[in-house]
């Protein structure tokens, strides 16, 4: 199912298309998920933990979803997953992603009982199955910006 | 408020398309004026004019503001008009804002409602409408960053409910199908014209795996209104009215990662007991049902909410859509317009179409796609990342 490579001065000339129109967009922080991102770039994953009632908001929000207490701490994640499903983007995509295809998006269940959308990276895209075991890598994307993303604990899982 | 207090006596439509020249603006006031006339009221009688919000809005051609300052009102010259509101929520937006008319109805201050949907896609480029879409479905700071899209939001779904709920492929194909068979009798709708089979759809050209093309929506300009009253005001104007007999909500989440149903292969589960409740409310059931109109706007939704109708078979959603069960001529009609795969997406509309629809078959104004016979119907509408579920059930006579 895997498509070809695309160039991406070729993508740039077929479509006339700047640098500008290339440019990936990035999470911009809020003021309670700044944290996470800190702890990205230092390639570690951390969940927003409550300090009342101890449940774990992913997405973060303001204050507890379960208790609305604000007292909260970032514990570390175990960085262990399973692939709940997945999609693989092959075509039509935003034109900054069209160097990536084709690209795994998957729905990952975390050890941790969160859920998280993210790339599955480092894998044999025809070998990926639901409940398969992941675990997290660090894609430092910019200077300032790190995607915690997936792949498969199997190695032979790997591509 | 009960079963039956409030009926629909008149439906308007364009045809929906790629239509660059005709402006929102042109679609709504069209759009009145058929519903208006289609009621066989006078314009003076609508108190309330109420219009759907757009989504992707032209800030050069600013159409929401021009709502909700009232343009509408004054440009189809009803003179009676007290209340005018917008209402948006997505792909939810023809439930609420049809709550908000009721509310207005039941508040006694006017009798007649008039409710408007128009949009034009066409003014923004290929890559506005990517953009777009990729942040509609998605969570900008925790999914875009990714490339995750509409598509591919929709993908990991199906991929989910094929894994969980062991649905095949060609089951998945043979939605499009059924609705490609209905909008072949629509002539509003945007693919009318030409056929296709489960082997075209499954060989099309790979998007987000396991979706192809044939099974993504293709967005169009579009529109449509209809004029609500009370039953009573109904009865007295109009020979064929089409009553709300009962409906349930439920909401579940801005991302996917927060729905409320884990499993893919269960969310049908989960949708149904708001289906039940509905159903509930009208006092009938689905053995009761003469059409199913579904808005799924992906084939795979549209098999999650069968799952939720109750539908009195032993076979799977799936298995009934591959058996032509609900196609043209088939034992449970399901999305008679075609919807968002063949009628056309028209982003906030979708759901106004399948109502539309649903009262155009209850009044008996379906034309060729006309259901013989239909009394009563379920629809559903939801928006966001399938955020959440309406169901309401209707009927051309209180139950």
């Amino acid at each position: 199912m895997a498509g070809e490579k695309i160039d991406i001065e070729t993508i740039k000339a077929m479509l006339n298309l700047t640098d500008e129109d290339l440019v990936k967009p990035l999470p911009i922080p809020t003021k309670w998920s700044q944290p996470f991102w800190d702890a990205a770039r230092e390639h570690k994953l951390v969940l927003k933990k409550c300090s009342k009632c101890g449940f774990i908001d992913h997405p973060p929000y303001l204050y507890c979803t379960n208790c609305t207490a604000d007292e909260h701490e970032w514990v570390e994640a175990s960085g262990k997953g399973t692939l709940a499903a997945y999609a693989i983007n092959q075509f039509g995509v935003p034109f900054p992603f069209w160097v990536d295809l084709p690209y795994v998006v998957g729905l990952i269940d975390l050890e941790e009982r969160i859920r998280m959308i993210s790339n599955i990276v480092e894998c044999d895209q025809e070998k990926l199955s639901n409940g398969m075991d992941l675990e997290v890598v660090f894609d430092d994307v910019t200077d300032e910006v790190t995607l915690p993303k997936w792949r498969p604990v199997d190695e032979s899982m790997r591509g | 408020m009960g079963a039956g207090d409030f009926a629909v006596i008149g439906t308007g439509e364009v045809p929906t398309g790629n239509f660059p020249e005709r402006s929102e603006f042109e679609i709504a006031y069209e759009v009145s004026r058929m519903a208006i006339q289609d009621a066989g009221i006078d314009k003076n009688e609508i108190g309330a004019v109420l219009t759907a919000g757009h989504i992707m809005n032209n800030p050069d051609n600013d159409y929401n503001t021009e709502m909700f300052f009232g343009r509408l009102p004054e440009a189809i010259g009803a003179h009676g008009t007290k209340v005018v509101a917008t209402t948006i929520s997505g792909g939810a937006s023809s439930f609420s804002i049809r709550k908000t008319a009721e509310g207005i109805l039941e508040s006694g201050e006017t009798d007649t409602v008039l409710v408007v949907h128009a949009q034009r896609f066409s003014q923004f480029t290929a890559n506005e409408q990517a953009k777009y879409f990729s942040v509609a479905g998605s969570d900008v700071e925790w999914e875009v960053p990714y490339g995750m899209t509409y598509n591919s939001l929709a993908a990991i779904v199906t991929q989910g409910y094929m894994a969980y709920k062991g649905a095949t492929i060609e089951q998945i194909a043979a939605v499009c199908v059924a609705c490609r068979e209905w909008a072949c009798l629509q002539p509003n709708a945007m693919f009318n014209n030409k056929h296709i089979t489960v082997d075209k759809v499954v060989n099309a050209r790979m998007v987000s795996y396991p979706l192809t093309t044939l099974m993504c929506n293709v967005l169009g300009d579009g529109g449509s209104a209809y004029v609500m009253t009370t039953a009573e005001k109904a009865k007295k104007v109009c020979a064929n009215p089409v009553y709300v007999l009962g409906d349930a909500s439920q909401y579940s989440h801005r991302t996917i990662t927060r729905a409320r149903e884990k499993d893919p292969g269960k969310m049908g589960d989960e949708l149904g007991v708001t289906a039940k409740l509905a159903y509930e409310r009208a006092g009938l059931g689905p053995e009761d049902m003469d059409i199913f109109e579904i808005y799924g706007s992906y084939p795979v939704i549209s098999l999650i909410v069968m799952d939720a109708l109750g539908i009195h078979d032993p076979r799977t959603s799936g298995e009934l859509v591959l058996a032509g069960e609900t196609s043209p001529g088939g034992k449970f009609p399901v999305s008679t317009n075609g919807e968002a795969m063949s009628f056309g997406h028209t982003g906030t509309g979708v759901g106004f179409s399948t109502f539309v629809e649903g009262v155009r078959q209850l009044q008996g104004k379906a034309g060729e796609a006309q259901v013989p016979g239909a009394k009563f119907l379920i629809e559903n509408c939801g928006g966001g990342a399938f955020m959440d579920c309406h169901f309401t059930v209707m009927g051309n006579e209180v139950a």
